[in-house]
């Protein structure tokens, strides 16, 4: 009988597969079931704790199983590709990442998302080879100059809004007020379900995933802008909420360690507060613990320290943000350097009667990366020629800028941005395999069922973000080195500019992470606005709307584009840090290459994590 | 100029203070009228069944109601697995299968009987579930 289905199931034909799955807190075995194209699936959930479901993304067909109380499912797997199977049932903590892979072979959408990135590969090649000479502007895919820009605050709308004290006040105001119910959910929940919690759905799932898709890459720190965090020390540090009061701290005002003025605290804090991503994304009371915590550092570090050292250079998720926000369409930036060369004292850094004195300790006047500008819009309100810009441009402008900047040694490229860059894809893979995967044992590790298991997390963390990683970058960085034949550039410098890379492929993977996230859970949310506290509230008459995954069908295709995208970026920009890195446009062209197929291979590998 | 200190204030005032104030006071006196007894459903080993009675504290695995009326009980599973409820010896309205993780049902009887009745949980929670039961007092 076995033989036969085996038998049949090989064979071209439809068959009838009799699958036994059996459930159990956060896993199926079988965690992975291959069917072909065509067969009918006849499926038997068992379940051996509690109450479990199983619903088929991209089919939408789903059954649930209580403990002694067996559920069946038929389907025809007419659909081909791999689909999750996940729970539909509030099962435990982490019932949302409760998954299975369902395979209905054969897997068109690997094959040709891998030939995609193969294809694109090849065309880059191409395109580099036939280069003759170094061009006289840097082009975005040849085609959009890379100078480029326009500013927005020409629209006077747009500028008297940014020169009013009330912005970014208001929004900070509007997120106080939201961030007070997260805070009150988070502490109601204690250990309740997560995913219908208010704190835990708008911090991990809205937030989470707004941040990665939309806020970042289109306006950079867009969220520091109206995060509500520093508002308490601000006032402390000022004396005054909106109005201009002491530009000297109230405080002690010290000077953040110079060692430590760059993204290096970041890259580590931001590391280890992944640490405990199995609690806090999962359970309210350790959200609620996260966010108070934050908060009380927030305001022990303006007592203690000048500005806002606490985002700089303390704030997990303020790395991030900074360093791919130098990809962003929008930059704070000076027009016309002749009049802030003339300009003394200069109001943007020392502040005046207007505003503040930049607080993220930027010189707005020749600013031309984004990873420290906060977007807190003081330098547009300081400047008295109104020579400050919000302007437009093309994404990753700022990567390729070198910063003179002569006082200080921060906001360079250097190796704390590059580890951003590459610890950033790390951290990607771990949450992806641990919250999208079908591995109960890694779920167990990153929530810390047993000490060994989790300590086999954090080291296997390490090894990855800061040894695997960058030691692979290195190796091909030092193969580009040599295919150069180029002698007299730092094997350091090539690493850097080449981890540069990982800057546009970090936020397209991130992006794709976030749409398995949204997609399947985000009906959640329409739950939790109505009800934030599971009092049996209906404010807007949504709280009895099921969970309710959408657009599951599609959403591997939407993942190989974003990791397309992400690489179409990655090799445009890479060529052109080549360029940069060596001096003739030969020796650009052979150092590309090794690193060509370094991209190219990380993407197939990406492109198998997400289909294959 | 000199009015936006205290606006600015007041609206960080309302937003944090006023928040919770409000919201604790919408949960106290809008909503506590809709049930006599609130139950919070949790497996044996996290605390059992939980009751409260408006006024009168906490109580774990009892509670009392009064003789003859019509009693609205408000049940939160505030646990990460399913749970149901039972009150066997009594119409209960509507009928209640299952209570999801997070879900909040409220159930109405009448109490039209004197004594001691069991209630209980009716979805296989844990391995201690059958212990997850309680009494119910009318009186």
């Amino acid at each position: 009988m076995v033989y036969g289905l085996w038998f049949m199931a090989n064979s071209a034909f439809a068959a009838e597969r009799l699958i036994e799955v059996k459930a159990k807190k956060f896993v199926y075995t079988p965690n992975i079931i291959k069917v072909n194209k065509g067969d009918t699936v006849k499926l038997r959930l068992i379940s051996e704790d509690v109450h479990h479901g199983f619903f088929v993304d991209g089919y939408g067909v789903k059954t649930s199983a209580h403990p002694g109380q067996e559920g069946s499912l038929q389907f025809v797997a007419d659909k081909a590709g791999r689909f999750n199977f996940r729970c539909s049932v509030t099962c435990g903590a982490l019932h949302p990442y409760m998954i299975g892979y369902l395979y209905v072979s054969p897997n068109y959408l690997f094959w040709g998302g891998a030939f995609l990135v193969i294809f694109l590969g090849l065309i880059s090649l191409i395109s580099a080879l036939r280069k003759k000479q170094k061009d006289e502007r840097l082009k975005l895919f040849g085609i959009i100059p890379l100078d480029w820009r326009f500013p927005v605050t020409k629209f006077k709308p747009v500028r008297a809004l940014l020169k009013s004290r009330w912005f970014p006040l208001l929004p900070i105001i509007f997120n106080l007020f939201v961030f007070t119910i997260i805070l009150m959910a988070g502490f109601i929940g204690g250990l309740s379900a997560g995913n219908y919690n208010f704190g835990v759905m708008i911090v991990w799932i809205l937030w989470w995933v707004l941040l990665m898709t939309f806020m970042v890459p289109i306006i950079g720190r867009f969220w520091c802008m109206m995060c509500p965090f520093p508002l308490i020390g601000d006032w402390i540090q000022r004396g005054k909420l909106v109005n201009v009061g002491r530009q000297k701290s109230w405080g002690l005002g010290k000077r953040w360690v110079s060692k430590w003025r760059n993204l290096w605290p970041l890259v580590v804090l931001f590391w280890v507060s992944t640490w405990f991503s199995g609690f806090f994304t999962v359970k309210p009371f350790a959200t609620f613990v996260l966010l108070g915590a934050i908060i009380l550092i927030a305001i022990i570090t303006a007592l203690f320290f000048e500005k806002r050292t606490f985002c700089l250079f303390i704030c997990p998720v303020s790395g991030f943000q900074g360093l791919y926000s130098n990809f962003s369409l929008f930059g704070v930036r000076s027009r016309d350097p002749e009049i802030c060369k003339k300009h003394v004292p200069k109001t943007c850094v020392v502040g005046s009667e207007k505003g503040y004195g930049c607080p993220w300790m930027e010189l707005p006047y020749e600013m031309n990366r984004n990873t420290y500008c906060g977007l807190c819009f003081e330098c547009l309100k300081t400047c008295p020629y109104d020579n400050m810009d919000v302007v437009l441009r093309p994404f990753g402008q700022d990567l390729f800028a070198e910063r003179r900047r002569t006082d200080d040694v921060y906001n360079r490229r250097g190796t704390d941005e590059a580890f951003k860059a590459l610890t950033m894809i790390g951290i990607f893979l771990s949450f992806f395999l641990a919250f999208q995967g079908p591995f109960g044992h890694l779920k167990d590790m990153v929530t810390a069922k047993t000490f060994g298991g989790y300590l086999g997390y954090l080291s296997e963390s390490f090894s990855v973000d800061f040894l695997l990683l960058p030691g692979l970058t290195l190796l091909f960085a030092y193969l580009s080195k040599k295919f150069s034949g180029n002698k007299e550039v730092k094997l350091k410098q090539v690493f850097v500019n080449f981890a540069y890379c990982f800057v546009p492929v970090g936020l397209a993977v991130w992006a794709a992470f976030s749409l398995g996230i949204i997609l399947p859970n985000g009906s959640y949310l329409l739950h939790i606005i109505s009800d934030p506290f599971s009092w049996g509230w209906n404010l807007f008459g949504t709280s009895s709307i099921p969970w309710t995954p959408v657009f599951t069908g599609i959403m591997p295709y939407l993942q190989v584009l974003a990791t397309a995208i992400g690489l179409l970026f990655a090799l445009d920009f890479g060529y052109k840090f080549s360029l940069r890195t060596y001096a003739t446009v030969e020796e650009a062209k052979r150092g590309w290459v090794p690193i060509l197929v370094f991209l190219v291979g990380v993407h197939i590998f990406f492109i198998k994590l997400f289909t294959g | 100029m000199k009015k936006n200190e205290p606006v600015a204030a007041l609206l960080i005032i309302l937003a944090t203070v006023g928040t919770v104030v409000g919201i604790l006071a919408y949960e106290k006196y809008a909503r506590s009228g809709l049930y006599t007894v609130e139950l919070i459903a949790r497996s044996p080993l996290n605390g059992n069944w939980l009751a409260r009675i408006p006024g009168g504290g906490w109580q774990s695995r009892k509670f009392t109601v009064p003789y003859g009326e019509e009693t609205a009980i408000r049940i939160r599973n505030i646990e990460t697995v399913s749970h149901g409820f039972a009150l066997p010896d009594f119409k209960v309205e509507p009928p209640i299968n299952e209570i999801k993780a997070g879900e909040v049902k409220i159930v109405k009887f009448v109490a039209d009987k004197k004594g001691v009745f069991p209630f209980m949980c009716t979805v296989w929670c844990s391995n201690e579930h059958l212990q997850m039961n309680g009494e119910m007092t009318v009186e």
